[in-house]
Parts: C-alpha cells; sequence; structure tokens
C-alpha cells in the first residue's frame, strides 16, 4: 500500500477506498493537512485499513491527525460498530484503558506562582509517586478495589475526597454503571492495589501551564480559562489494572474468535460480538478498568490539591474543568442516515468531544460544548478545544495528544536527557524526573508538531480551538 | 550468538530473540523484557514456579511472557533465569530465578500478539519476535 492509494477529499481529509483491498468492509479515513498525512508511517496507513475489517463496522475507520503505528488498530483510531451485533475489541481500546487527561483551575496568575514553582513541583512529585518503585504506602484489599471499580469517582467524592462538582466535570461523571468488578481476575485486582493515585511512567506526568493564548473569549470565559492563569494538568490511565484485565480479555477474545467465525489480518484485532457472553464481559471488565482510571487520576488530583494547599495556604483551590478518555469502548448515541441510533465506538488514542446540546454533557457547558483537552509533549503547548456539531463525521472525536514522530531509540541517539533539561531550563521550564533517560524518550524532538495537530482540527471541523497553555514545570512519572 | 536485539519502533518496544532451541529463545526474549524494565535490584535470590498451556508455540510464549509481566509486578521481582522442567508447543513448566526490585524505570504494559513470530532458521537455530506495549 502507498499513499496515493489515498485520495484527498479536502485539505484536512484523506481516504481510500473499500474497493481497495478484499477484506475491507468499509473505506478508511484520516485527518490531516499534506504535511502530517506525508508524515505517516506506511505501518500505522495498514493498521488503519486493517481496522476497516472489522464486523460490523459502520461507514469507515477513521484516524486522527496524531495517527501512529501501535498494534491492531493504529494509535489515534476511532470505529464506530453497529449495536448490538458489531464487534468490541480490547485492542481497539489498549492496554491502557481509559488513559485520558484531566485539567484543573487555579486562581492564580504565573507571575504570582513564580515565586513558588520549585517548591510547588517538588511538593506534588513527592506526593504523587510514579508506582514504579514502592507504589503507594498504603494497599488496598479486594474488597476495596470492587468498591472503586463499581463505585467510581462518585463513591470516592463520598468518601470525601475532592468535591460533588468534580463528578460532573468528568466524562461519563466519573463512573461507567456497566462495570461489574466479578468480571475482572484476581490478577488485576492484584496489581491495582497500590496503584491508585500513581502516575506510572512513559508519556505519563503532570504538569503546571500557564494559558499562554486565548482563541475565543466567550467560550473560555464559561470555562474559567484567562491569560496567565496557571493552570495544572493530569496524564494517565488504569495502571497494571487495566494492562492485566486487556492481557485477559484478549485471550479470552482471541479463543473465542473461530465460534463468531471472525477472520482478521492483525491477532490484536481480536473482537468478538458485542451481545455474545464474551463481548459481554469484557464490556464489564473494561467498564471497571474505566472506574479505576478516572479513580486513579481523581485521587492524584486529591495529592496535588493538598500539595497547592500546603505550599500556597488553605485558601487555595484547584477547580476540575473537565476529564476525557482517550483508550476506551462506550455505547452512544449518533446519527447515521439521518436516523438517532446507538452505536459501539472505540477511540484508541483519541478522544471524545460532544458538542453543544449535547445531553451527556454538563449543564454549564451546554452552549459551549465539552471541554477537550489535547496535551502536547514535554515541554511543547497543550490545548483547551470545545466539541462542535460538525465533529459529528467522525463520531464526535478530536485528537488525544501530538503524536509520537520518533522511537524512543532514536529519541535517545538524537538527544541526552541532560540537552533535554538544558533546552526546556532556557525556555523556563522546570522538569523533575528521576530518569534522564526518559525525559530523552519523551523530548519534543520525538513528537510531531503539537501546533500543526491542533490547526488540522480545528480547520477540519473536529473540535474549536479555545484555549492554548505553556509548560511551567513537567513533573514525569519515571 | 546474541540473546536479542531491539528493533526500530515508534512508540513501543519490539525485540527480536535468538536460540539454539525452543527453550533457549524463550529464555532471551525473557531476558529482553526483563532487560528492559531498567530494574534496580536488591540482593539475594528469588525463586517461583510457573505452569503455562496454550493453543500453540507464540501464544505459548506471549503467556509466558504475560505470567512472568504480572509476577514481576505483584511482587516488585525480576527474573533472570528459567529452568524448564517440562516444555512442548502447547505446556510448559519452569523456575523461575531472579531478585526482588527496588523500582523499575520502565513499565512494560502488556505483551502483545501483533507482528508475533517464533520461527526456526534454515541453520537449525530459533529466533522470536514480539512487540511490547510500553
Amino acid at each position: 500500500m502507498e499513499k496515493k492509494d489515498f485520495k484527498k477529499i479536502n485539505d484536512y481529509l484523506w481516504e481510500i477506498p473499500q474497493s481497495f483491498r478484499k477484506d475491507m468492509r468499509a473505506p478508511a479515513r484520516i485527518y490531516a493537512s499534506e504535511k502530517l498525512f506525508r508524515e505517516v508511517e506506511d505501518e500505522a496507513l495498514i493498521q488503519l485499513v486493517n481496522t476497516t475489517t472489522m464486523p460490523g463496522i459502520v461507514k469507515y475507520a477513521i484516524a486522527m491527525p496524531d495517527i501512529h503505528s501501535g498494534y491492531g488498530p493504529p494509535i489515534g483510531g476511532v470505529g464506530a460498530m453497529k449495536y448490538p451485533e458489531g464487534v468490541i475489541s480490547p485492542g481497539f481500546v489498549g492496554y491502557d484503558e481509559n488513559c485520558g487527561v484531566r485539567l484543573l483551575l487555579s486562581e492564580y496568575t504565573e507571575e504570582e506562582i513564580k515565586p513558588y514553582l520549585d517548591k510547588l513541583a517538588a511538593e506534588v512529585q513527592k506526593s504523587v509517586p510514579s508506582g514504579l518503585g514502592r507504589g503507594r504506602q498504603t494497599k488496598l484489599s479486594i474488597t476495596q478495589i470492587d468498591k472503586i471499580l463499581e463505585g467510581g469517582v462518585p463513591r470516592l467524592v463520598e468518601q470525601g475526597y475532592g468535591e460533588k462538582e468534580d463528578i460532573e466535570n468528568c466524562e461519563e461523571k466519573g463512573k461507567m454503571p456497566q462495570a461489574d468488578a466479578s468480571c475482572v481476575s484476581e490478577r488485576a485486582k492484584m496489581r491495582g492495589r497500590d496503584q491508585v493515585g500513581t502516575l506510572g511512567s512513559g508519556n505519563h506526568f503532570c504538569s503546571l501551564e500557564r494559558v499562554d493564548e486565548i482563541f475565543d473569549e466567550k467560550i473560555a470565559k464559561v470555562f474559567g480559562l484567562y491569560k496567565n492563569q496557571v493552570v495544572v494538568m493530569i496524564h494517565t490511565g488504569s495502571r497494571g489494572f487495566g494492562h492485566q484485565n486487556c492481557t485477559d480479555y484478549l485471550r479470552v477474545v482471541m479463543q473465542a474468535l473461530p465460534q463468531y467465525n471472525i477472520k482478521l489480518p492483525d491477532k490484536e484485532l481480536a473482537c468478538v460480538p458485542f451481545n455474545s457472553p464474551e463481548g459481554q464481559r469484557f464490556f464489564k471488565a473494561m467498564s471497571a478498568a474505566c472506574n479505576f482510571a478516572w479513580s486513579n487520576r481523581h485521587m492524584i488530583m486529591h495529592y496535588v490539591r493538598k500539595a497547592w494547599k500546603d505550599v500556597l495556604g488553605e485558601k487555595a483551590n484547584l477547580r476540575l474543568l473537565y476529564d476525557v478518555a482517550h483508550n476506551i469502548a462506550k455505547v452512544e448515541e449518533h446519527e447515521l442516515d439521518g436516523k438517532k441510533m446507538k452505536l459501539i465506538v472505540h477511540r484508541k488514542g483519541a478522544t471524545r468531544a460532544f458538542p453543544p446540546g449535547h445531553p451527556e454533557i454538563p449543564e454549564k457547558y451546554r452552549e459551549t460544548g465539552q471541554p477537550a483537552i489535547l496535551p502536547g509533549s514535554m515541554g511543547t503547548p497543550s490545548y483547551v478545544l470545545a466539541g462542535i456539531e460538525e465533529s459529528k463525521e467522525a463520531w464526535n472525536t478530536v485528537a488525544h495528544g501530538a503524536g509520537r514522530a520518533m522511537s524512543r531509540h532514536a529519541a535517545m541517539r538524537a538527544v541526552r536527557g541532560e540537552e533535554v533539561v538544558r533546552r526546556l531550563k532556557e525556555k523556563g521550564i522546570l522538569i523533575k524526573c528521576r530518569s534522564m533517560r526518559g525525559i530523552a524518550e519523551e523530548a519534543p524532538l520525538a513528537y510531531k508538531d503539537v501546533n500543526e495537530v491542533v490547526e488540522v482540527v480545528h480547520n477540519a471541523g473536529l473540535s474549536k480551538k479555545v484555549a492554548k497553555l505553556i509548560p511551567l514545570a513537567v513533573i514525569k512519572g519515571e | 550468538m546474541k540473546n536479542y536485539e531491539i528493533l526500530e519502533h515508534i512508540s513501543d518496544l519490539k525485540i527480536r530473540a535468538f536460540g539454539r532451541t525452543k527453550e533457549e529463545v524463550f529464555s532471551n526474549m525473557l531476558l529482553g523484557m526483563c532487560g528492559n524494565q531498567k530494574t534496580k535490584v536488591l540482593p539475594g535470590k528469588v525463586k517461583r514456579e510457573i505452569k503455562i498451556s496454550s493453543p500453540e508455540l507464540s501464544s505459548l510464549l506471549v503467556d509466558f511472557l504475560s505470567e512472568i509481566l504480572y509476577l514481576t509486578q505483584v511482587n516488585k521481582e525480576v527474573y533472570s533465569e528459567v529452568n524448564f522442567k517440562k516444555f512442548t508447543d502447547t505446556e510448559l513448566k519452569a523456575e523461575l530465578v531472579g531478585q526482588k526490585v527496588e523500582r523499575f524505570g520502565e513499565d512494560i504494559k502488556g505483551v502483545t500478539y501483533h507482528s508475533l513470530d517464533i520461527h526456526q532458521k534454515k541453520d537449525g537455530t530459533w529466533q522470536a519476535i514480539v512487540l511490547f506495549d510500553i
């Protein structure tokens, strides 16, 4: 397959027809500018075409502009399946089930925070462990884990962690009601016992950022964003719990394939009908993992808020703007051929962004559209976006980040961790991380240009730009 | 013969392992997986027993690595030696020898089936490729 097999639909959209390969059940589409499209690796394109072979796929397999190759469907892949007989696939969610991002808003400007920045970053690093050492000091019992799996964020709020408002400012209100702890293995629960409130490694981080530019004053006002304001971003997922859950169900689903006569070009696409016993069990277990991930980000927020108060005083507060998932499968209502209908929507490295008026977003964002958060790489800008009506063509989905452009090894060959720290310091960005190697692997040069990705999502009608954020301090897991 | 090598992959960890026998290629893939968790180990030895069965050889390799990844994370241990007591294409029993870990430098999320390969080469030696999600 070559890039020329894709035809340009408009300046930001490319399509490969269903006729390209016999086993395709739908065309495939990529949202990208000419420049980003040229940069996509061939393997990612093959993975996207492979995704169209999944039974029940509706309209097309879609890729966001931050697409890169993964396993099974590419990262940045989106696919909606017919409900209830279309398939659900663990590999189309990914090992880090409900990896996602949340953004907290402070009441301080950069100038006011500057004298405390180092102390704040150090305090956040101390109170939010990566979990790659001893984990959190407290090990939850299996019964406590079960309560998190089924109760999610609302239960934590009930127990006194966080505020009532935090619940509605979270996708799915921090709890997928379909979660069933009895569908999850003991092994996954064992791996999660000391990981609630831990960051993990790789591209996961917690950062302090400043609002650099406002693009839409009206929406920014509703969101509570203003120029030079300091905000905090948290990016992590379901940790070992979700990783084990995905591993467990890939095995289950793969063994069930012959039973449903499903043939696929890549084992990691393994999927079963949503309404099959295996499909239902996976959906309930994945929902539990999603609740685990929201609880993880919620508890990290709790520790960050505590650190904030410890440094700045009891009155200092951090309000949750919104929390979005970017590795997830959900049943959503969308319009298909003029009719509203339920679909099983998979997003793997892609973010939901519902438009204004959507019943599933909080009342206060009904007129603006759902806030979506698009983190850049370490040291580069991040963006706050708002969902818009036009994105229905992509099942109301937007990109999830910059997207890797270079392997971790290539990044390490290209730059040393110390050099990255020095360059970022010159730009006034503080980095806290134990591992210099980890810093080199996540260096900005290893990623696509986030500004270009955001221009595509804005111009292609996937979301609207609201604000640009510039990092002040980045606390990396490992 | 080298034990294993890291292949280029944009976001994940792709390892090619070598061995004179199937058992050796399994052991060397384990070394590759454990070596890339960048661990800081504590003194003293630990031993674990494992028993795996799978429908065929390549799934056996994934299940073997997934089992060890689970033990690594739950017990905070890393294993450098594996002594097979039984080994067929669909079943294995083994003893793992390793050390307790103080810190991991990298979190391996899962052992994937993507571009999974294990085969015997013309010269009679074995080779396997596994992609790990990190």
